[in-house]
């Protein structure tokens, strides 16, 4: 162990946490886009009539659309040079997987988001306000599943940990090298999901007192 | 005169006449010395000048004489291309600008320079803008057709592989599974496919380098006359290595195909005496280019058989051109009607290249057969696993319990694109390195990475159902109460699929990336995988649907 430690770089934590960085970059981006779309999606699925017909196939095609395949969709079929409104369109490599992330966390805040307004609309605030660890539950997958950025050249902290497991010679070094890996990623993760538990416990509770009094 | 006397002379000049006659013969029968190509050129450009001025005005003159009226040669020449063709304001280096100025000089003409890229330098010769193309352009077979080479070539270029220096890559052997950051449209993409790599695709050669800085990319490859000016600076030499060349192309000067042959057959005489003469070797040692090429050529040019006017067209001294050409499919006329149907319909310009040529068609029909085995494998590994972890998670017994718990959770930190890579790691050191191993380690991933989740949500279902007081058929019911997670982590088995090319599957994602490396029709083959993929998964989740009905049926029957 102290041996791959010498191996290790000595700056591959600093590289690894400026990597893990991008991952919760990328994830707030594809958030903060999911939210927008996804709230539009869940009001046009509750609209009714042919808006709600258009919403649910928009929504399924967006469940079905696989974010590698996406991300690579963008990434060939944008042009450098593209330009949108006059404005230069060409997307960077974190813009790229972030914007590959929107369809899934577009669909899921719209899944989300029918049954918040299903709740409000039956007088549970706080079954509502659920929507929030659902949306902290998806900003956590959006952070794992960012490491696809590794495989067009994104430094998150994925990609950090193949360059320097290149480098190790040995299988067992390299084992442990995706041990610590794992490790890195799931402390926040684990920690993520625990809160998470926490106020969804404390909200499930009020919201079958509230439900109850209704 | 006596008889005597006219008889002897008559038979002196009948001797004589025999003797000359036959010496006639021998030499009409035995090549004379052969004329050298000094000669071959100063005789073509007599000829040619002898029009000047009167042809000047004539429509249908030759280039060469075109050239020699205007007393101008355009060369179409890069702007930037280190080492061969650069420019800082109206100042031009390199190679190739001074093997032009000599050229200027041998035909006594001034020499106009004209910006060309790959693009430009073809068409640009096809309408008379630029004479002469000198632009870092490999000769093979596919150009052959569109403009005239030529020979002998000025310059022979290879793909080199390029990495860090203590990266254990010595050669093609080497490259099995890693990721090479190349080129789009690089014609020897297809060669490094074929043994095994992985391609990250750019459109621009220049940031090659700095992605190797950054350590975007380990390995790069590309032509070794783009890396050779980056090898002359002491930082990147001390950190790159090239580490093997491979798909060696000789470069030649172009002329267009109509209207040039005297100009043509000037240059090839040109090109002759400069190989012979070691003008290119003193050029090009001048830009510090590769000399190994330029100094064999010399020797060639050299030889007896090679050093006359008609060298340039014996298969011995002359290099062929690259056979660039793609066998095409036997429906390849059919589906290039078709693309022009639909341009000519919908004015959308699609292009199918993975149905015109053979090698492309023959990977694509393996990116989807290996796609659907892949899907139906990461299925069912899915919900093999998710049975296993979750009958183990809702035991009672916490040495099942446990070690099952820290599984699920392991796997639950870890992202994707790292399982896989960790799957993939341990089948290399356990089996030897094949598209069956890299398929199995995949659908292992992909289904402990679901099957733990999947897992996790029947444990908890057996648990509730506990709690509840149920007994009997515990596992049965705990799965039909699991039955969304369990359809919702086996859709997203499905949809996690491609992510199995990052570890080198041939699936159809990497099918089609390496085919768009060393074709065109990007945009229409990323549009037909994504809507492949979509499909497939869209019927995976109606599949799922219906097992879903009958789990949830079970239930209420319970």
């Amino acid at each position: 162990m102290s041996e791959l430690m010498e191996r290790l770089s000595s700056d591959f934590l600093p590289k690894f946490l400026a990597g893990m960085a991008v991952n919760f970059e990328i994830a707030a981006i594809a958030l903060v886009i999911g939210l927008a779309l996804g709230l539009l999606l869940a009001a046009g699925r509750l609209a009714g009539g042919v808006l709600t017909a258009i919403t649910v196939s928009i929504i399924s095609l967006m469940r079905a659309a696989p974010t590698f395949v996406i991300m690579f969709f963008l990434l060939n079929a944008i042009p450098r040079d593209a330009t949108l409104f006059g404005v230069p369109f060409a997307l960077s490599g974190v813009m790229t997987v972030a914007l590959s992330l929107v369809p899934y966390s577009a669909a899921y805040v719209a899944d989300a988001g029918v049954d918040s307004i299903g709740h409000l609309r039956a007088g549970a605030t706080h079954g509502a306000l659920l929507f929030l660890p659902n949306v902290t539950r998806a900003f956590f997958v959006l952070v794992m599943s960012s490491s696809a950025g590794a495989a067009i050249g994104v430094t998150e902290g994925i990609s950090v940990i193949l360059r320097q497991a290149e480098q190790l010679p040995d299988f067992g070094d390299r084992l442990v090298l995706f041990a610590i890996g794992i490790l890195l990623f799931g402390i926040p993760l684990q920690a993520g999901f625990i809160l998470m538990s926490l106020f969804q416990r404390r909200f499930g509770r009020s919201t079958v007192e509230e439900e109850a009094s209704a | 005169m006596t008889p005597h006397l006219v008889g002897m002379t008559g038979v002196l000049f009948r001797a004589t006449a025999f003797m000359a006659l036959f010496a006639g013969l021998v030499l009409a029968a035995v090549p004379v010395r052969a004329e050298t190509p000094d000669v071959a050129l100063a005789e073509l450009l007599k000829q040619a000048r002898a029009k000047v001025p009167q042809d000047c005005t004539q429509p249908n003159i030759d280039r060469l004489v075109k050239i020699l009226c205007a007393k101008k040669i355009r060369f179409g020449i890069r702007d930037y291309y280190p080492l061969f063709a650069t420019r800082t304001g109206d100042k031009r280096e390199g190679y190739e600008v001074d093997v032009a100025q000599a050229i200027g000089r041998m035909l006594g003409v001034d020499v106009e320079f004209v910006r060309v890229n790959a693009a430009t330098r073809i068409p640009l010769l096809a309408e008379d803008r630029i004479d002469v193309a000198i632009a870092t352009m490999g000769h093979n077979t596919q150009r052959d057709g569109q403009a005239r080479f030529i020979r002998p070539h000025y310059y022979r270029s290879e793909t080199t592989v390029v990495g860090p220096r203590e990266l254990p890559v010595a050669s093609m052997l080497d490259l099995p599974g890693r990721t090479i950051c190349v080129t789009v449209g690089n014609g020897s993409n297809a060669e490094l496919v074929s043994q095994g790599a992985r391609l990250m695709l750019f459109d621009e050669a220049g940031v090659l380098p700095d992605r190797l800085k950054d350590n975007t990319c380990t390995l790069a490859a590309q032509d070794d006359s783009f890396f050779a000016k980056y090898f002359t600076d002491d930082d990147f030499n001390a950190r790159y290595f090239q580490k093997f060349g491979f798909a060696q192309v000789p470069w030649g000067m172009a002329v267009a195909r109509t209207g040039s042959a005297e100009l043509a057959r000037a240059l090839d005489l040109v090109s002759q005496v400069f190989h012979r003469d070691g003008l290119f070797v003193d050029i090009g040692r001048l830009h510090s280019v590769r000399l190994g090429f330029l100094r064999q050529q010399q020797e060639v040019w050299r030889k007896p058989e090679c050093n006359t006017d008609t060298g340039t067209t014996n298969p011995n001294c002359v290099l062929p051109p690259l056979n660039a050409a793609l066998q095409p499919t036997s429906f390849a006329p059919e589906v290039t009607a078709f693309e022009r149907w639909v341009d000519a319909r919908t004015d959308i310009d699609i292009a199918l290249p993975m149905l015109k040529t053979a090698p492309a068609w023959s990977l694509f029909k393996d990116g989807v057969a290996y796609s659907l085995i892949l899907i139906a494998g990461a299925l069912a590994a899915t919900l093999a696993f998710a049975l296993v972890l979750g009958a183990a998670m809702g035991a009672r017994s916490f040495l099942l319990r446990w070690p099952a718990r820290l599984v699920t959770m392991t796997l639950q930190s870890s992202p994707i694109v790292l399982t896989l890579v960790i799957a993939a790691t341990i089948a290399h050191s356990l089996f030897a390195l094949s598209t069956e191993t890299v398929i199995g380690a995949a659908i292992v991933a992909l289904g402990l990475a679901n099957g733990s989740n999947a897992g996790q949500a029947i444990g908890e279902a057996m648990w509730s159902l506990r709690a509840e007081g149920v007994h009997g058929g515990l596992f049965g019911r705990a799965l039909s109460r699991a039955a969304t997670q369990i359809v919702a982590f086996l859709i997203n088995a499905s949809k996690g699929t491609p992510i199995a090319s990052f570890i080198g599957a041939p699936e159809l994602l990497s099918s089609l990336t390496d085919i768009t490396s060393f074709s065109s029709g990007r945009v229409t083959t990323y549009t037909i995988l994504l809507i492949f993929y979509t499909a497939v998964v869209m019927g995976v989740v109606w599949l799922c649907g219906k097992l879903k009905r009958v789990l949830e049926q079970r239930q209420v029957a319970a």
